[in-house]
């Protein structure tokens, strides 16, 4: 009873002269108003112990090699850049940096350019079944499968440590999902458009590129983001396919830890460089992530 | 956020609706061109090395092995797979780790889930934040947990400790540690997909039979457990089995965070199959686990489609 008090009269100082007159006129409203706040500060709370893990590697990439091992787990601290510095300037991880991106534009590039025409051709014709399932069965593969036979096909046609060999593995994932992405939304226009224009005059090719191309815009960002990401974000391809001139960025990172003298602010530094555009990314554009990770069966307004 | 209609994209087209028009060969061209390009580069990633695997699994090849160069031998590969031990414990690995972490995550995903659809004006801002774990490279999120629970200077290893839950050693040192680890990890990085599923099901499921139930004097938890949670099954089923699916080929996070050790406590079957062909380099023994894991997966798909293709009959 007393803390009720305590909290209600800490609320009246909070909120002013209107509070007083609305808990006398409904006592449970500024319960359930205080319950709300109570609600809130534990959810805060419960998010930032459920988001530890990525703020603790951001923490650590900015400490120096005393606070990362000081005793008691340190979140005030002086933060230092050096761990950025060393692995970016002079360890050369700026190379990775520009491999991920090269592969991921250039693969992205290539799934969308190949990819988006067969989905639109696929989405108006009624016999795509086979095709689609044949595209649903290479969604499912698991890249194990694949690692084997493309180091195998890769290292005999003396494809290893070339660009071109992590993109090509990269498209195995990158153009289904796309095929699949896109035909979704494709089968969303309706039909009478493309009658429309081919009413008009218009081939099939300007009908798909003027018409029902700029319709299925944001369908398209959603599906380029996401082969993004993935490109970004794979690993086992670019773990058995890349040498040391086109390694990405995940293959960097397990080299630096080692058994004994790891530097794991450095270690952190790298880590926080690959997820952060990926996080700012998902963070800006969450609704088109929530279509592609579920495959676009949610689809978000 | 504004996940609002949970369309299962149907498998099958609607065939009535597109016309069956008599194709003049110029559109038929132009179907080509526009069809051809994938087909053709799906051919030659795919395709290929897929039926190359599949030869190569008949074979014998390892290219550190002047003897085995590639000579064929049937099912021998196939047959050493019943027999290898190590393979049997990493099954055994893997079924552990995909059902309890599923499991976890589909309790934990449903309960998320129908917080989220309570929650108005902050619901986008959470499910911001729920997306993190899901979207950061999964590699990175074995470095996270590696950093959390380093023995040294890790805080999750410190809050376990100050719990007394793990001794000095820390939490990887231990076989059930690294296992519950690895369990947590996977738990912490996809539950929100369960969740999400969730909330799309909750916001497409049908109002009247809703209002309907409120009116014949449901309590809330009644609703939810009598009424919601039956019309969203579905769609918890098919995340599952998209979860199942992707757990069962599990191979960045555990990588990085345990190696598959201690002993071969969590070497799952990702991990084997790397050690076979990229350690051993023995290729040819690797394409046969690698095909018949697809097998596996594919028979789950199998059942994924069925589900969809049910739902889109509806």
């Amino acid at each position: 009873m007393s803390s009720m008090s305590t909290v209600t009269g800490t609320r009246a100082i909070v909120t002013g002269r209107r509070a007083p007159d609305r808990e006398v006129a409904a006592p449970s409203g500024a319960r359930r108003r205080i319950f709300g706040i109570i609600t809130a500060v534990v959810a805060t709370i419960l998010i930032v112990v459920y988001l530890s893990p990525i703020i603790w590697l951001v923490l650590t990439s900015f400490k120096d090699r005393l606070d990362i091992f000081s005793s008691a787990p340190t979140v005030f601290f002086t933060p230092t850049l050096d761990n950025y510095v060393e692995a970016f300037v002079k360890k050369g991880f700026t190379d990775n940096l520009f491999n991920s991106a090269i592969v991921g534009v250039i693969s992205t590039v290539v799934a969308l350019v190949v990819g988006v025409p067969a989905a639109y051709s696929l989405s108006r014709v009624s016999r795509g079944e086979g095709f689609m399932m044949a595209l649903l069965a290479a969604r499912l593969l698991p890249a194990m499968v694949l690692a084997v036979p493309l180091f195998v096909l890769a290292s005999s046609l003396g494809l290893r440590d070339t660009y071109f060999a992590l993109i090509a593995a990269h498209l195995t994932f990158a153009l289904p999902f796309t095929v699949w992405m896109m035909r979704g939304f494709f089968l969303a226009v309706p039909n009478s458009l493309d009658e429309a224009a081919r009413l008009d005059g218009c081939g099939e090719w300007r009908t798909f590129l003027q018409v029902i191309l700029p319709i299925v815009r944001p369908g398209l960002a959603a599906t380029a983001i996401f082969c993004l990401i993935n490109s970004w974000n794979e690993f086992l391809f670019a773990l058995v396919l890349t040498g040391r001139h086109t390694e990405t960025l995940p293959v960097a990172i397990p080299s630096l830890i080692t058994p004994i003298g790891t530097s794991w602010g450095q270690v952190a530094a790298v880590g926080t460089v690959t997820i952060l555009p990926v996080l700012i990314v998902a963070f800006i554009v969450q609704k088109h992530i929530v279509t592609g990770m579920t495959g676009g069966a949610i689809s978000a307004e | 956020m504004n996940t609002s209609a949970t369309a299962e994209r149907p498998p099958q087209v609607s065939a009535p609706r597109r016309r069956p028009r008599g194709l003049d060969s110029r559109q038929r061209w132009t179907r080509i061109g526009m069809q051809a390009p994938s087909l053709v580069i799906l051919l030659v990633v795919l395709a290929f090395p897929l039926v190359y695997s599949l030869s190569l699994s008949f074979q014998s090849y390892s290219p550190v092995d002047p003897e085995a160069n590639g000579q064929w031998i049937g099912l021998g590969n196939y047959a050493r797979m019943f027999q290898d031990t190590q393979f049997g414990q990493a099954i055994l690995v893997t079924i552990a780790y995909v059902v309890l972490a599923v499991a976890l995550e589909t309790v934990i995903g449903t309960a998320i889930g129908v917080w989220l659809s309570r929650l108005m004006r902050t619901r986008r801002l959470v499910t911001s934040f729920l997306l993190l774990p899901m979207i950061a490279t999964p590699l990175v999120v074995g470095l996270m947990f590696s950093f959390g629970l380093n023995a040294q200077f890790g805080y999750m290893t410190d809050a376990l400790q100050a719990l007394g839950l793990v001794g000095e050693a820390g939490v990887l040192d231990s076989p059930a540690g690294a296992f519950a680890a690895l369990v947590a990890m996977d738990v912490w990085e996809w539950t929100p997909f369960i969740a999400l599923m969730v909330l799309a099901g909750l916001s497409a499921a049908p109002q009247a039979q809703i209002q309907a139930a409120q009116i014949d004097g449901c309590n809330t938890a009644q609703l939810y457990w009598h009424v919601m949670l039956p019309m969203i099954r579905p769609v918890i089923g098919v995340a599952i089995l998209f979860r199942a699916t992707e757990a069962i080929r599990q191979f960045d996070q555990v990588y990085i965070l345990t190696g598959g050790g201690p002993g071969s406590a969590t070497t799952v079957n990702d991990i084997f199959q790397y050690r076979v062909s990229f350690t051993a380099f023995d290729m040819s023994y690797g394409a046969a686990l690698g095909i018949a894991t697809f097998l596996v997966v594919a028979v789950l798909a199998w059942i994924l489609f069925r589900f969809l293709g049910r739902k889109g009959a509806q």
